[in-house]
């Protein structure tokens, strides 16, 4: 369980992280969005006692970080795949993380197989592909079979297929009852891998919720088709929904399709096409993060 | 802390660069031993007049001023390659207890140069040995190992000292560039200047420079203006300010 509370980091002036509160349990995968520079990053080096926040606080099953014992037994992260020192062998590498928290070598060997690393274990780690480092960094993470696991970006760099990969064991990871944390600042990432989503723009909450209700709330309209729309637009405006025509059609709103369909047929007014329509989770995300993008092209096409 | 130790030492053992500086030291010694030979033989075409101002033909006068720079490189080298690589992100979310991190760290090194300087000084003084054989003072620089131990110590405590100033100036400065342009000024730069400063300042300052603390430390430098115990609290006075420092800077700033 991960737990953010009112955390503000401050860097000379900027505001990188301005009283962000929010809460991850166990179970499920949590995605953690927001557009470059929106804090992501910092949140996660203040959970894990890198930075120290200018106020609020970050704790870990209840926990500061920087007051647990052989800290990779209880959290795994995945914070820079690049951040290693290219000079050692990606076994080497791992076994130093491994002894620092009293972990055997043959765990090491283990976790080098589970992320598909074995037959590359003897080379050094600067000769290895991103995503190679990726998976070295996800055989970092495993290295102590924590319950909480950070990753920042973790598919940057991976080839379809490792994509693929990294997906499934992030669900594999809540299914096993895991706490898991994972940034991007792709919404079409996070559709297919989180439950919940936690969408933050200049290092405030803009929202959290589950991905089911994020569509639901993004609902847009109901497209409906009717050889009568003229008397169709009279029951719907009685009945309190908002109707503008549409190419020969109607854009509904204020009225789910169930109820549409009810009232033309209590008024025996045929209907020809019913559509619920939602606005992609993407546009969401960027409806949602407009105000808030720190780096923009001067002209935004949307 | 037992882990944190194991780590450390396997991080230092896993890279090359510290194969590279222990060559460089073995390097160091094989010229050592050659300059010494060379010397030997010069002294023994000299006349009797002429041998008496000969210097001791001892390998340890050009290995310890290397080796002090080498050690120093692999205590600095120890911490910047972490900052430089980003490795020290990793590493303190393995390891965020900062003073067991700064600890073992301090203690790896201390104990590895320790082991360096310990073999350095002792091959130094035994290839010396070997190459001056019975020959008298001042061609040979000892008459016993007994004679030789002061000496030999303190040479072994300014190589530890080095690095351990050079892993302090890597907390510091984060920079391998940087760390190394330091030790270089300390060690070759600073005591240069200090002997453009006016009369008696020159003395007193270049008597506190660390390439001239081993010899005060030993004793055996005639009238030399700290005593073996001042020179080994102004060792002392740099161990702290440089770990000081550098741990002020691990504590204090973010990683």
């Amino acid at each position: 369980m991960i737990q953010v509370r009112q955390l503000t980091k401050r860097y000379r002036t900027t505001r990188a992280v301005d009283g962000l509160s929010f809460e991850v349990e166990p179970g499920y995968v949590a995605g953690f969005l927001g557009p470059n520079g929106a804090g992501k990053s910092t949140t996660m080096r203040a959970i894990l006692g890198l930075d120290r926040p200018t106020s609020g606080e970050a704790l870990v099953d209840g926990r500061r970080y920087a007051d647990i014992r052989r800290p990779m037994h209880h959290v795994g992260a995945l914070l820079d795949a690049g951040a290693v020192h290219g000079g050692r062998s990606a076994y080497d590498h791992l076994r130093v993380l491994a002894r620092s928290n009293g972990i055997k070598d043959a765990r090491v060997v283990a976790t080098l197989e589970q992320v598909g690393l074995a037959g590359v274990a003897s080379r050094r780690v600067g000769s290895l592909s991103l995503g190679m480092k990726q998976r070295l960094g996800v055989a970092a993470a495993l290295l102590g079979d924590p319950g909480v696991l950070l990753f920042d970006e973790p598919v940057n760099g991976l080839d379809p297929e490792g994509i693929r990969w990294i997906r499934h064991l992030m669900r594999d990871l809540a299914r096993e009852g895991r706490t898991v944390l994972v940034s991007s600042h792709l919404m079409s990432e996070m559709a297919l891998t989180a439950d919940r989503v936690i969408v933050i723009g200049r290092g405030k909450l803009i929202l959290e919720a589950s991905m089911r209700d994020l569509q639901e709330k993004f609902k847009k309209d109901v497209l409906v088709r009717s050889p009568s729309p003229d008397a169709l637009l009279a029951v719907l405006g009685a009945a309190g929904a908002t109707a503008r025509s549409e190419d020969g059609a109607l854009s509904v709103q204020g009225l789910d399709a169930p109820g549409i369909a009810d009232l033309a047929s209590h008024h025996r007014i045929p209907i020809h096409e019913l559509t619920p329509r939602s606005a992609s989770l993407e546009d969401a995300y960027l409806e949602l993060t407009e105000e808030s993008v720190e780096y923009r092209t001067k002209e935004t096409v949307r | 802390m037992t882990d944190v130790l194991n780590s450390e030492l396997l991080k230092l053992r896993s890279v090359r660069s510290t194969t590279y500086v222990l060559l460089a030291i073995a390097a160091s010694l094989l010229a050592g031993a050659l300059i010494s030979y060379l010397m030997t033989a010069d002294w023994d075409t000299s006349p009797p007049d002429l041998r008496q101002k000969f210097g001791a033909a001892d390998p340890g006068v050009m290995v310890v001023p290397f080796g002090q720079f080498c050690l120093g490189v692999l205590g600095a080298l120890a911490i910047t390659s972490e900052y430089g690589s980003g490795m020290i992100r990793t590493a303190l979310v393995s390891v965020p207890r900062r003073k067991a991190y700064l600890l073992a760290k301090t203690l790896v090194v201390a104990g590895v140069s320790l082991v360096v300087a310990l073999v350095t000084s002792f091959l130094a003084y035994q290839a010396g040995e070997l190459i001056t054989g019975d020959r008298p003072r001042p061609i040979s620089a000892y008459d016993s190992l007994g004679d030789a131990v002061p000496t030999l110590s303190a040479n072994t405590a300014s190589l530890v000292l080095l690095a351990l100033v050079g892993l302090g100036l890597g907390f510091l400065l984060r920079s391998t560039a940087g760390a190394l342009v330091t030790l270089c000024g300390l060690l070759f730069v600073l005591p240069a200047l200090t002997l453009l400063l006016p009369h008696p300042w020159n003395d007193r300052a270049y008597s506190v420079m660390l390439p001239t603390l081993a010899p005060q430390l030993s004793g055996e430098l005639p009238d030399a203006p700290l005593s073996p115990l001042g020179a080994g609290l102004v060792m002392l006075a740099y161990l702290v300010l440089a770990l000081g420092a550098g741990a002020t800077a691990l504590l204090r700033r973010d990683a």
